[in-house]
């Protein structure tokens, strides 16, 4: 139990940093990738990454979503998209760097460094006296066990913020009646 | 108590939170594909994601799923990036049906090809219309 105790967390360590690590190289492969099949395929990567990433920071029903959504749905439609249209004709595998815009470069840049100089002020990731954690998460949890609901994040998904959810519905109506009109398939027939 | 699970790094998350933000920026204004530029989006969004759900996190925390005595992680943030996933799906829908859209306007997927297609059609317009006020 002890030995147990003392292996888990230096796994856990081990597997986040080199899953953030898989992440940030994956999401770079996808930026420097030409073709765009490619990029889809990398992405879907990517997305996978994150959702092993997002259970193992304690948040299994955002790893669950990111797999179906995020790595499944979205890839689906990528593909959908391509499938449309044109993929580059063959040639270089890699963009080229010299089709680079430094406007680009710079504005990418200045925002990665301006929030870089801001991580020193932030609380460390995993402190449990962080700002995140206020009295309204607190009560979450103590109701939602309280009323007999287990999963504190389905209880404020649909009961306490539901009008969030409400609302996230209407976005993605507004969303499929935008893609139909965009395609210009308004009607059925 | 300190931090099992970065220890000294714990601030590693955050600088990856700050280069995938980066790196999706740089793919959505960079990238002369429309369809890399949505991959851009998405990159950058989940980079966000990334900051939210460490935001959530903590070392002695468990799932948020009450089963026994705490403590849990924070399951807010939680919440929020769930809304923000399907949210993002949404968006991601709406720009690829604008792309295959224009794709099936100018023959096209690159946008520095359709700047041209674009200034050629407004220039024709204009001359058409100079000769129209000459007459």
């Amino acid at each position: 139990m002890t030995t147990l105790q003392v292996v888990a967390p230096t796994l856990e360590v081990a597997v986040s940093v080199a899953l953030l690590s898989f992440v940030v190289v994956v999401a770079v492969l996808t930026a420097v990738v030409r073709d765009v099949l490619t990029a889809v395929v990398v992405f879907a990567a990517y997305s996978l990454g994150l959702a092993i990433l997002w259970v193992l920071f304690h948040a299994p029903d955002v790893g669950l979503t990111e797999a179906a959504v995020g790595a499944g749905v979205t890839t689906a439609l990528f593909l959908l998209a391509i499938s449309q249209t044109v993929r580059p004709a063959g040639g270089r595998t890699l963009v080229d760097p010299r089709t680079v815009k430094p406007s680009s470069v710079v504005v990418a840049l200045g925002v990665t460094v301006g929030l870089l100089l801001t991580v020193p002020a932030l609380p460390p990731v995993g402190a449990a006296d962080t700002p995140a954690f206020g009295p309204v998460s607190d009560f979450y949890l103590a109701d939602a066990a309280d009323r007999g609901v287990d999963n504190a994040v389905t209880a404020v998904l649909v009961v306490y913020r539901g009008f969030d959810t409400f609302g996230e519905i209407a976005v993605v109506f507004a969303a499929a009646v935008a893609v139909l009109a965009a395609l210009g398939r308004e009607t059925l027939a | 108590m300190t931090d099992p699970l970065f220890g000294v790094g714990a601030w590693f998350a955050h600088a990856v939170f700050a280069v995938l933000v980066g790196v999706g920026l740089f793919v959505l204004v960079d990238d002369d594909n429309l369809v890399k530029k949505v991959i851009g989006l998405n990159i950058f969004q989940t980079g966000v994601f990334l900051f939210f759900v460490t935001s959530a996190y903590r070392a002695d925390g468990k799932a948020p799923l009450v089963t026994g005595p705490g403590p849990y992680v924070n399951p807010l943030p939680h919440v929020l990036i769930l809304t923000a996933i399907v949210v993002g799906v949404a968006v991601t829908a709406v720009a690829l049906a604008l792309v295959v859209r224009i794709y099936g306007e100018y023959g096209t997927l690159r946008e520095d090809v359709i700047r041209e297609v674009r200034a050629a059609e407004r220039e024709s317009a204009a001359a058409e219309a100079a000769e129209e006020g000459s007459r």
